[in-house]
Formats: structure tokens, C-alpha cells, sequence
């Protein structure tokens, strides 16, 4: 399973270049990460340079670092400037308790290492829960330096700015360097094989969506908290024992060099450039970016104290930020994927199916056959209210969903539609008001507790996963959560069945392997209401589902509902179409300024004076006719 | 009571020098959405600038703002041109990675020329102070003091006054929409760029008489930076001037009455509390996030 790559497999010749073109380029892959994992196990053995075994290690270490930083920044899309941290804890770890205690070897400390990391990843984790994006970042440069500050006051422990001096290795001096070395590549190859698990598993999964689309990604049942702490902990374990190793390996530590702001920026610099989510990108960057680094400083020194190396990074993370964001890797894969398609038509542009037989259906959703005495709503709200500064977005709604009912939610633009949809998923959090969903409080449910007990929603602009498939973005919804889920398979046979029939119900069969991002509007609609039947909710909320769609697919529409709704599904649908509103739904209920103002049924709605003359208007009556 | 009153002066002065820098940070995010990382380093670029002027041709240190802060706003200028319009569309943390690139090698640029060893700039004044009503207020901070107010009621009145203050403030709130009515929005980005690095400028040219500096410094001025914005509430300019007259009193308190020491941590501190509890800040907006399109 270790493996790393190296520039040392020699260039092929012309000819096996030319057989090899037939080889699939992903057997290629496999072949030279192969044989550069032979190269690096064997290269201590067959060599005793310590220039280059003193390379190899700090490449390793810097491999770990950035392969433990892909899985908070390439699947989950949080980038931080702190991962050096956790090497730096990894070291300190260990030199203060191999100081401590130097009755027992060293090495017994580098699992503690990996503990203390991971217990103050958990805390980063919990520290994304409040912030993204750039405040994230500027978080985790906040936390890099406080921890360097506690290492420079905290002088009873850590000693200092003196720092530690570690007790010196015991092994023959011919062999120095081995320990450290086949320590660093077991510790890569775990690293390696925990992201390779993490990558198909339902947790990887749950981290890209998280990556794609924080708040949707909620709304489909991911359970944020435990995914983004768990992906921090898998960041930082391993890297902590590297950090141990590489403590141990210097034998020297203090807080200038083991918090080091610049050995964050070269992990962040190696993932960058290999290439994000990737499971080989950081080990090629470690190795390219590493050796790179030890020459320029050796052949450039007169610029005097680490300033080449500043002028390096520096210049090297602006230069890949502006010319290769994707990193060599995914740009790599990007140019074969485009070689092969030569030639060949895009599916895109293909018409939406007429969809398959709706019967099938039965099999995958929960019938019910609401019993007639049931009479208590599915969904009621009270006094619901959102102010967004003096705007007054949702001021006091109440209204209710009967079970089993398609309840349709109209008025103006501005009068508060999306908004109250958004406090019922918990996309946006309501000031006040209740939220009672079956029966039960659910005001203080998270977004994906809410998803669990059966509430789906689409979204007025689509918010699928971009980067996803279609197929992929409808298995990505979670209908329940439990801690053993996150270890099963991404995409099992029986799920890729189901979100194949609600693939083809919706008539986007054909285009389950189609990256979302390369979908139209329309389409992207399409798959959203299949993902939110993957949830198999009791109440599916559907903001605008006849926007942007065309005639034809409005009819389809209409009766993809009705059909659900024959299962018992209940819906509640906010639409300006009035005459697909008025033709399906009963109740309805008509928002103004945030307050509802009239409910009943559609002819109640439809001759309601003061409905007319805040929505409707006066020649709406007549509009209808000529529809018909 | 006079050592309390003599400390909140001196914190005050010093807030007034940190919100003429901070409101540049600030400026640049509220209208661009990037988070300028190489803001400290422009700081103390000026500075070392400054020093120059100062020790080679023996130009006053505060007179010197008029030739190093034009410097510094060309260079604004030019590094939005070359490096952050390319990619103005990418997601915010690249403009950060990017920036702290560049923070990283003006770093080394500057080692590379003034070399890595404590700097300061001390004219004939440096150490003298007036006397107001029994307390000191070092000559330095006032004159340094009233620069920035010059400088901040010259940006304020650009900013709402002028044709120029409405585009920036149109390109700010939309920049799609100001496109549509005639702004030419990249021109309106690369002139904020400039004139908010011009503003670090200006300031880092006061600091430079007040503290010594090395090329490192950068690190903790970002950071200080970095905590009044986001303690005011980034992209407002008020919020950036309450924020550093805080900051100003907060850092010279703690420095008197617990520890120098952990004068340094103040910043970062800070910038967890503040993007923990309140990440709008004290005056930034409370926007709606639902209607955000894709």
C-alpha cells in the first residue's frame, strides 16, 4: 500500500511510450507510483547519502502534512493555514514527555502525539461550526500563532524560546536515519490508506457535499457536526505522530521552528499543486516542492536568511493560485479526460425523457394510506417571524398543512415565500415562532434532523453539488444518521438502484453520470426533486417548481405530483403560476408582508376581494379564461 | 488616576495611527470582498521606505508620507493589475492565498535590500512630548494623529461626496448592477486597491517613527489589522475606526496592567472571540444570506 512518488523511474522510451497507449492512464498511475514506492523503500539500502535520506524524510513529513490537509481542504473545502500546528504539537508532544520520562524510548510518545493532535483538531473542528470561508482561514493563522505564543510562555513545560533539547538515538550511526525513515513512510501509508477509505465511503461523500454546499448539504440530512469534527480529526492524527517523528529526527525544538507560519504555507503549497482531493496530489507535491525548496535555498543562500525561501513560496503560491488552480493532478486527468472525448457529442443538450412508469415508484417511497381520522396537520406554524436588519422578511405567518393535502403558499414577490421555507428547513434560523412537524417541536432541530423526520425541499435557483454526478448528488441525501453509516460504501448497488428509478420517474435516467454543473436549469430542477425523494420525506416543500421550465415539463410536473401525492405524500408548493397553482392545490394560503392574509380553498382565493387587489388583480378572472 | 488617564491618551493616539491603516484593510474588503493579507506588508514597506528617505537624504520621517505613500499606492496599483484582477472571480480564499503569497515576498524583498535587522527612524524629536494638563503626549503620536485624521476625513470625503465615492460605494453593494449603469467597475477596484494600500502607506510611514520594525513584522501587523476589522465589522469604515480606537486602548492597557507579553496574544485573541461570537463585528451589517444567488 505505501507508496510514494519520485522523480527517480526513468523516462520511458519512445516505443513503450507507444505500447503504452493502450494501457488505460490510470494503470499508467498505478505503475509509476509503484515503482517510486520501490525506488523509496529501497533507496536507504542501497545508498547511504544522507543529503538525499535527510530529503526523503522531510518530503514525507511534508506528504503527511498535506495528504491529512486534503481531507479538511480538498473534500471538505475548509483551507487553513494552521496545519503546520499540528506538527508542531506532534513535537512537542514528544520532547516534553521523552524529557520527562527518559527511561523509555522515545518512540512510545509518537501515538500520543497523534492523541493530542487529533483532541486539538476536535477544536478546530468545533470552530468551523461557527465560521467559513476566508474567516476560517484567518482562524486557523489566529490559532497558529497562539500556539506558538503558549509554547514561548508556557517556559515550565515547553522551555521557552530555548526550546528542548531531545535525548540523542541509541542505534548505530550507519543506520541513523532508518528508524525516522520507515516510520515516516508506515505513517504516510496509513495516512494514504485512511484517505483512500475516506474517499469511498458515505463520510467522504458527506464531506464533498459539505465542501459543494454547507447549507444544502444540511438540508438533505448530512449531520454537519460530526462530519467536519471527524474530518478535522482524521487531518491532524496522523500528521501529529510526523510531527513526533520529526521532532524526534531533529532532536532540537522550539517554537519558531515547529509553528512555523512558512511550513504551513509549504502545506498548504504541496497540496495546491499536486492537486486537491486527490489521493496521490500531495504526496507528488511533497516531492516535488520539498527538493525544490533545498535547492533554491542552497543555490540562492546570499540572498541571505531564509529570503529565497520566502521569495519561493511566495511567489510559487501566487503563481499557482492565478495559473493552476486545480493543481497537476486533476489538470492532468482534466486534459486525458478531454483527449478521450474527441470527437464525441455531449449528452447535455439531449431532451429531459418523457420518465418511466410511475407505478414503480411504490417500491422505493413510504405509501400511506392516511387514515381519514387523522385530521391533526402534518405542519403548522405559528407566528413565524425573520427580521434581516429593518427588513421585516417573515412577521408573524401562521398557516397549516393538513396531512396527505397539496398546500400551495402565493403572493407577491418579496412577501416572505423562500424565506418562510427556509425557517421550516432550518436553512436560516427564525427569530421567533413555532415550527410543529408531526405532531412534534421542531424549532430547535438542525436542518438535518429535520431532513431525518421528513421534511425535503427544493430550492427557487437550484443548489445541486456541482462537482457531483447526477447520479451522486441524488445518493448523497441521508434519511437517517448513525456513526456505522459514515464507514459504508459512498454508493451501495440497492441505493444506485433507487436513485436510478427516481432518476428515470423524473426523466434524467440518461444523464446519471453527467456532472451537475453541466446540467440547464431546467434539468437541474429535475434532479433536485429526485434527490429530495431520495430522502423519502413526509412533507416535500417545492420553491417555484414551475419556474424556468418549459410547458410541456410544467404538465409533467403537475402530474409527478399528483401521483406522489396519491402515495400520501404531502406537499406544500410555492409557485406564481396561478393556473398550475389553482388546478392542483388545495389549501392555499396567501402571504403579504410577511404575515399570511387569506387561506382557503382555490375558488375562496380566487374571488377573495382583497387577494385580488394585493396579488391577483382585477383582470386576473378573465386572464384564466383564456387559458382554457 | 493620572497613570490611568496618561495610558488611555496614549492607547487613544495610538488607535487614531491603527484606524488610518485598519480603514484601508477595510476599504479594500467592503468594496472588492478580498481579504488583503498583504496589508502589513505594505505597512512596512512605507516604513522601511520612510527610513530611507530619512537616513539617506535626511527627509523628515512625517513629511516623507508625501513621497512614500504615492510609492505605496502605485505599487497598490500595480499588484491589482498584475496579480488579483486575474483572478476576481475565484472564490475569496484564493484572493487570500494569494495576497499572503505576496506578503511573503515582499518579506523577502525587503530582507533581501534592508537586510533582517531592527530598524528605527528617530528624528530630533522622536523622544520629546508636549504637556497637556499634566499628562505626556509624545510628539510623534500627535503629529501622527493628526495625519490620519487628515488622511481618513480625505477618504471619507471621497467617499461620499464625489462621483467617484458613489461608484465605489455602487461597485460595493453590486458590481454587476454598476457595470449596467457606466461603472467601469475594474478601474473603480484597481483605484480602491491603490488607494488602500495608500492609506497603509501613509500610516506605515508614522508607525515606522513609533516602533522599531524588521521585515517579519508584517505577521503581527496583519494581525492586528486583521483584529480591528473584523472587531468593527469588515468592509465598514466606522466600524474600522471604533474598532482601532478599542484595539489602541485595549493593547496599551493590557500592555500596563498585565504584561507586555501578552500584549501580542491581545490580537489573535480577539480575532477568535470576535469571529466566534459575532462575526459581523460591532457596526458591520447583518445581511440576508438567503437570497444569495449562485
Amino acid at each position: 500500500m505505501t507508496a510514494t512518488v519520485s522523480s527517480t523511474p526513468s523516462k520511458p522510451s519512445k516505443q513503450a511510450v507507444a505500447t503504452l497507449r493502450h494501457i488505460s492512464p490510470g494503470w499508467i498511475g498505478r505503475i509509476i507510483a509503484a515503482l517510486a514506492t520501490a525506488a523509496v523503500l529501497a533507496y536507504p539500502l542501497v545508498s547511504d547519502d544522507t543529503y538525499y535520506q535527510n530529503m526523503i524524510i522531510i518530503s514525507l513529513v511534508f506528504a503527511v502534512g498535506a495528504s491529512g490537509l486534503n481531507i479538511i481542504t480538498g473534500f471538505t473545502g475548509y483551507v487553513s493555514l494552521g496545519q503546520s500546528a499540528f506538527i508542531g504539537l506532534g513535537g512537542y508532544t514528544i520532547g516534553v514527555l521523552a524529557t520527562k520520562f527518559d527511561t523509555v524510548s522515545p518512540w512510545l510518545w509518537v501515538p500520543v502525539a497523534g492523541l493530542v493532535a487529533a483532541g486539538v483538531a476536535v477544536g478546530l473542528g468545533l470552530v468551523s461550526l461557527r465560521s467559513r470561508g476566508p474567516a476560517f482561514v484567518i482562524i486557523t493563522v489566529a490559532f497558529l500563532f497562539l500556539m506558538q505564543q503558549v509554547a514561548v510562555n508556557w517556559e515550565d513545560v515547553t522551555g521557552g524560546t530555548a526550546g528542548l533539547l531531545l535525548p540523542l538515538p541509541t542505534w548505530g550511526i550507519d543506520v541513523i536515519n532508518w528508524p525516522f525513515y520507515y516510520a515516516l513512510v508506515a505513517i504516510l501509508a496509513v495516512q494514504l490508506l485512511m484517505t483512500w477509505w475516506i474517499r469511498r465511503s458515505k463520510f467522504g461523500m458527506g464531506l464533498i457535499a459539505i465542501r459543494e454546499d454547507e447549507t444544502k448539504a444540511a438540508t438533505i440530512g448530512i449531520n454537519l457536526p460530526v462530519h467536519k469534527v471527524a474530518a478535522f480529526v482524521a487531518s491532524s492524527v496522523f500528521v501529529g505522530m510526523a510531527g513526533a517523528v520529526y521532532g524526534y529526527y531533529l532532536t532540537f525544538i522550539d517554537p519558531l521552528g515547529m509553528f512555523a507560519i512558512l511550513i504551513s504555507v509549504q502545506i498548504i503549497l504541496t497540496l495546491l499543486v499536486g492537486g486537491k482531493a486527490t489521493l496521490w496530489g500531495p504526496v507528488l507535491g511533497a516531492f516535488l516542492i520539498e527538493p525544490l525548496n533545498e535547492t533554491v535555498n542552497n543555490s540562492l543562500g546570499t540572498l541571505g536568511g531564509g529570503n529565497a525561501r520566502l521569495f519561493l513560496f511566495g511567489g510559487l503560491l501566487m503563481a499557482v493560485v492565478v495559473f493552476l488552480p486545480n493543481g497537476i493532478l486533476p489538470s492532468l486527468a482534466a486534459f486525458l479526460f478531454r483527449r478521450s472525448r474527441e470527437g464525441k457529442a455531449g449528452l447535455v443538450g439531449a431532451r429531459i425523457e418523457t420518465g418511466g412508469g410511475l407505478e414503480s415508484l411504490r417500491k422505493h417511497v413510504t405509501v400511506t394510506e392516511a387514515p381519514a381520522t387523522d385530521t391533526t396537520p402534518l405542519l403548522a406554524v405559528t407566528g413565524l417571524r425573520k427580521h434581516f436588519g429593518g427588513i421585516k422578511a417573515v412577521d408573524g405567518c401562521s398557516f397549516t398543512v393538513p396531512r396527505g393535502s397539496i398546500t400551495g403558499l402565493i403572493g407577491p414577490n418579496g412577501s416572505g415565500k423562500s424565506t418562510v421555507f427556509n425557517l421550516i428547513d432550518n436553512t436560516i434560523a427564525a427569530d421567533a415562532g413555532t415550527i410543529v412537524f408531526d405532531g412534534e417541536h421542531i424549532e430547535k432541530v438542525p436542518a438535518w434532523g429535520r431532513a431525518h423526520r421528513g421534511i425535503g425541499r427544493t430550492y427557487q435557483i437550484t443548489r445541486l453539488f456541482a462537482e457531483m454526478t447526477v447520479l451522486e448528488n441524488v445518493v448523497a441525501a441521508q434519511r437517517s444518521f448513525s456513526l456505522t453509516q459514515l464507514g459504508r460504501p459512498a454508493i451501495t448497488g440497492k441505493e444506485a438502484a433507487e436513485a436510478s428509478e427516481f432518476l428515470a420517474f423524473v426523466g434524467m435516467h440518461s444523464y446519471r453520470d453527467q456532472k451537475a454543473r453541466a446540467l440547464s436549469y431546467g434539468q437541474q430542477k429535475m434532479v433536485e426533486l429526485a434527490q429530495v425523494l431520495m430522502l423519502d420525506p413526509k412533507l416535500i416543500m417545492l420553491d417555484e417548481p414551475a419556474g424556468g421550465i418549459n410547458p410541456v415539463l410544467i404538465e409533467r410536473m403537475g402530474q409527478m405530483i399528483r401521483e406522489l401525492n396519491s402515495y400520501g405524500k404531502t406537499f406544500l408548493i410555492v409557485e406564481h403560476n396561478m393556473p398550475f397553482m389553482l388546478d392542483l392545490c388545495d389549501p392555499i394560503h396567501v402571504l403579504a408582508r410577511g404575515a399570511t392574509m387569506a387561506s382557503g380553498t382555490p375558488d375562496e382565493i380566487r374571488t377573495d376581494p382583497a387577494v385580488i387587489d394585493a396579488y391577483l388583480g382585477d383582470d386576473f378572472t378573465t386572464t384564466r379564461q383564456d387559458v382554457h | 488616576m493620572t497613570q490611568f488617564a496618561q495610558n488611555v491618551v496614549l492607547g487613544l493616539l495610538l488607535g487614531g495611527v491603527y484606524a488610518l491603516v485598519a480603514s484601508g484593510l477595510t476599504l479594500i474588503f467592503g468594496v472588492m470582498k478580498v481579504i488583503n493579507i498583504a496589508h502589513g506588508a505594505f505597512l512596512v514597506l512605507a516604513s522601511f521606505i520612510g527610513y530611507t528617505l530619512w537616513s539617506a537624504l535626511g527627509i523628515d520621517p512625517l513629511l516623507g508620507i508625501l513621497v512614500t505613500s504615492p510609492i505605496i499606492f502605485a505599487a497598490g496599483w500595480l499588484t491589482y493589475k498584475v496579480a488579483v484582477e486575474p483572478i476576481r472571480t475565484a472564490p475569496m480564499t484564493s484572493t487570500v492565498l494569494l495576497t499572503f503569497g505576496l506578503a511573503l515576498v515582499l518579506e523577502g524583498a525587503m530582507g533581501a535590500i534592508w537586510g533582517n535587522n531592527s530598524t528605527s527612524i528617530t528624528p530630533s524629536y522622536a523622544e520629546e512630548s508636549f504637556s497637556v494638563a499634566g499628562l505626556f503626549l509624545p510628539k510623534v503620536d500627535v503629529y501622527g494623529l493628526l495625519v490620519a485624521i487628515v488622511v481618513l476625513g480625505a477618504l471619507a470625503l471621497i467617499l461620499t461626496k464625489t462621483w467617484l465615492g458613489r461608484a465605489i460605494r455602487a461597485a460595493a453593494v453590486n458590481s454587476t448592477g454598476a457595470e449596467l449603469v457606466g461603472i467601469k467597475v475594474s478601474s473603480v477596484a484597481a483605484l480602491v486597491f491603490a488607494l488602500g494600500i495608500g492609506a497603509a502607506g501613509a500610516g506605515g510611514a508614522i508607525i515606522g517613527v513609533l516602533y522599531p520594525f524588521v521585515p517579519g513584522s508584517h505577521y503581527l501587523w496583519i494581525a492586528r489589522l486583521l483584529a480591528i476589522v473584523v472587531l468593527g465589522g469588515m468592509g465598514s469604515l466606522n466600524g474600522a475606526v471604533l474598532g482601532a480606537v478599542l484595539f489602541g486602548l485595549a493593547e496599551t492597557l493590557t500592555a500596563a496592567y498585565i504584561s507586555p507579553s501578552w500584549a501580542t496574544a491581545v490580537p489573535y485573541l480577539v480575532v477568535f472571540a470576535v469571529l466566534l461570537i459575532r462575526p459581523q463585528g460591532l457596526l458591520g451589517s447583518h445581511l440576508r444570506q438567503d437570497s444569495v444567488t449562485a
